[in-house]
C-alpha cells in the first residue's frame, strides 16, 4: 500500500492532476516524518527544479505573518498567473502532548481551491535538526511540482523557529505596532536574522513611531539603508553587489543593509513594493542562490547524519519516560554525562 | 503519557487531522474543542476556520496529506455537505481519508451519514476520550 519515494516523485512530477497533488502531499509527509530520506529525493530526480526564491517570514505571534503571506501569495498570483506558489506554515508542537494545532491556513483559505497555490502546515515537533531538514524537504518537493516562489512562515519565538527561517534565501522579520519598545529591538535573536524588516498593520496607531524606532535600531548597527525615509510607504533599496555579497557569507562584522517596508496586509497597501523588492533581490541573486543552496545540501546531508546518529543514540539510551540504567547511574552519582556518552557511543550500532 | 499511545517519540509519525466547518453557521466552539482535545492527545490538527466550502476543505486535506477530516456542523446542512465532501474525496483519488463529524446532528440522520461513508459521528456531550479512542482506532488500520 505504501508507494516508494521514487514512485511518488514520478507521480508528483508527471502524474495526472488529482494523483500528482496527492503524491506531492505524501512525499512531503515522508520527508517530514523521516528527514534523513532527503538525499533519496535528489537521487530520484536528475534536474530537480527549484523555486526562484524561498522567502522566510518570521516575527512575534500576532504580528500578521499569515495575513501578510496570504497577501503576498495573492500579489504573486496576480503578477504571474501561470506560476505556482508554495507556502510552508510552521506552528509549534506542544512540548507536553507532542500534538499541535496548525492554524495559519485560516488566513489563506481563499487560495485553497487555486491549483497554483500549495499550502502545507508543519508542526515544529520539538527538535531542531529534524525540523529544518524537514522544511528543506518540503520546500524541495514544492520546487519539484513547479512552485517558483515559496514562502516559509514561522513564529519568531524560540531557537528552532528562528533556525527554520534560515532555510530561506531571504528572511523578512515582521513587526507590528504595540508589541514592545525600542529596547526589545536590542535583544538578541529575531532582529539579527532579518535581511529585511516589514512593519505590518501600517493602518494602526503607532506604526510610524515603530518605523522610526526600527530605523534608529538599524542605524545603531549600521544596517539602515541610506535615503529610505522619503514618504513613509515603502523604503526599499536595490541591493548592490557588495551587500548581496554580505548576504552570502554571514560575516560577523559585515552585516548587510536592511530594507524596511511599512505595509498593511489587511488593506493590501505596500505589498506590491515589498514583492518588487523580493523579486529584485531574487533576480540579483539568480546565480548566487542556487550555488548557496547547493552548498547547503552538504549541510543538509551533514544534518541528516547527525539526525540518524541522534536517533540511534536515543534508541540505545531508551525512550523518554523509561528510567534507564544510564540515567539512573548519573542521578546516583555513579557515572557522569561524558562517560555515559562514551559508553553509549560504544554500544550504539 | 496518559491516554495516548499514538505519540511517544519526538520524530514519530503523528496522525494529521484536518478540522473544518463547512456551511454557513459560525459556531466554531465545538470544532475548536475537538481541535484542542486532539492536540492534547498528540495529533497534529490543521484547523481551517469557519464557512468553508466542501471544495476548499477537500483541497486543503489533500495538500496537507491529512489522514482524517473532522467536520463540525450546526446548521442542519450535514446530509448535503458531508455527501459532497465524500464525493469530492472519491473524485480526487482520496477516498481513503477518514471522514468523521459532529455538531447538532439528529440521531435519526446518523445511519444515513454512516451509509454514505462518514465513519463516526460525535454528538454534543461526547466524552473527549471516546473521540480520541475512536480516531486512534480508525486511523490505526491503514498505516
Amino acid at each position: 500500500m505504501n508507494p516508494s519515494l521514487s514512485q511518488l516523485v514520478q507521480d508528483a512530477r508527471h502524474g495526472e492532476e488529482p494523483r500528482a497533488i496527492r503524491a506531492a502531499g505524501r512525499l512531503m509527509s515522508l520527508l517530514e516524518d523521516d528527514p534523513t530520506r532527503l538525499p533519496e529525493l535528489f537521487q530520484a530526480v536528475d534536474h530537480l527544479p527549484e523555486p526562484r526564491v524561498l522567502l522566510g517570514l518570521t516575527g512575534a505571534p500576532g504580528s500578521g505573518k499569515s495575513t501578510l503571506t496570504d497577501a503576498l501569495v495573492a500579489e504573486h498570483r496576480r503578477r504571474h498567473p501561470d506560476e505556482k506558489v508554495g507556502v510552508i506554515a510552521v506552528d509549534p508542537s506542544s512540548p507536553f502532548s507532542g500534538g499541535a494545532v496548525l492554524g495559519d491556513r485560516v488566513r489563506m483559505m481563499r487560495h485553497a481551491t487555486d491549483p497554483h497555490v500549495y499550502v502545507r502546515s508543519l508542526a515544529s515537533r520539538g527538535h531542531l535538526g529534524g525540523l529544518t531538514l524537514g522544511v528543506k524537504g518540503v520546500a524541495r518537493v514544492m520546487g519539484l511540482i513547479g512552485c517558483r516562489a515559496v514562502f516559509i512562515e514561522t513564529v519568531g519565538v524560540g531557537q528552532s523557529e528562528v533556525e527554520v527561517a534560515k532555510v530561506a534565501d531571504l528572511v523578512a522579520v515582521i513587526l507590528a505596532p504595540g508589541q514592545g519598545d525600542s529596547i526589545q529591538m536590542l535583544k538578541a535573536g529575531l532582529m539579527e536574522i532579518g535581511d529585511l524588516f516589514v512593519i505590518n498593520k501600517a493602518d494602526r496607531d503607532g506604526a510610524s513611531a515603530l518605523h522610526a524606532q526600527l530605523l534608529g535600531a538599524l542605524q545603531l548597527e549600521n544596517r539602515a539603508a541610506p535615503s529610505n525615509n522619503d514618504c513613509g510607504v515603502h523604503h526599499g533599496v536595490t541591493i548592490e553587489n557588495q551587500q548581496a555579497e554580505a548576504f552570502n557569507d554571514l560575516a560577523l562584522d559585515a552585516k548587510p543593509l536592511a530594507a524596511v517596508y511599512l505595509v498593511s496586509a489587511t488593506n493590501q497597501t505596500g505589498i506590491g513594493d515589498l514583492l518588487n523588492y523580493v523579486e529584485q533581490v531574487a533576480d540579483d541573486n539568480a546565480d548566487r542562490w542556487p550555488k548557496r543552496r547547493e552548498q547547503r545540501i552538504a549541510d543538509e546531508v551533514r544534518d541528516a547524519i547527525l539526525e540518524e546518529g541522534r536517533s540511534r543514540l536515543a534508541a540505545t539510551l531508551g525512550h523518554n519516560g523509561s528510567f534507564s540504567t544510564t540515567v539512573r547511574a548519573i542521578l546516583e552519582g555513579k557515572s557522569n554525562i561524558r562517560e555515559s556518552v562514551d559508553e553509549l557511543l560504544r554500544k550504539t550500532k | 503519557m496518559n491516554d495516548t499511545q499514538s505519540a511517544s517519540t519526538p520524530s514519530a509519525h503523528r496522525p494529521r487531522v484536518l478540522v473544518g466547518k463547512p456551511g454557513l453557521d459560525g459556531h466554531d466552539r465545538g470544532a475548536k474543542y475537538v481541535a484542542h482535545i486532539l492536540r492534547d492527545a498528540g495529533f497534529e490538527v490543521i484547523y481551517t476556520g469557519i464557512r468553508r466550502s466542501p471544495e476548499q476543505i477537500v483541497a486543503a486535506a489533500i495538500q496537507e496529506d491529512a489522514a482524517a477530516i473532522g467536520l463540525s456542523l450546526l446548521s442542519g446542512a450535514h446530509n448535503v455537505l458531508f455527501k459532497r465532501i465524500i464525493e469530492l474525496l472519491k473524485e480526487q483519488s482520496a477516498g481513503d481519508i477518514v471522514v468523521f463529524g459532529g455538531g447538532t446532528i439528529p440521531p435519526a440522520d446518523v445511519p444515513g451519514l454512516e451509509a454514505m461513508g462518514v465513519q463516526a459521528v460525535f454528538g454534543p456531550g461526547t466524552p473527549a476520550k471516546e473521540i480520541v479512542e475512536t480516531l486512534d482506532h480508525l486511523l490505526a488500520q491503514p498505516a
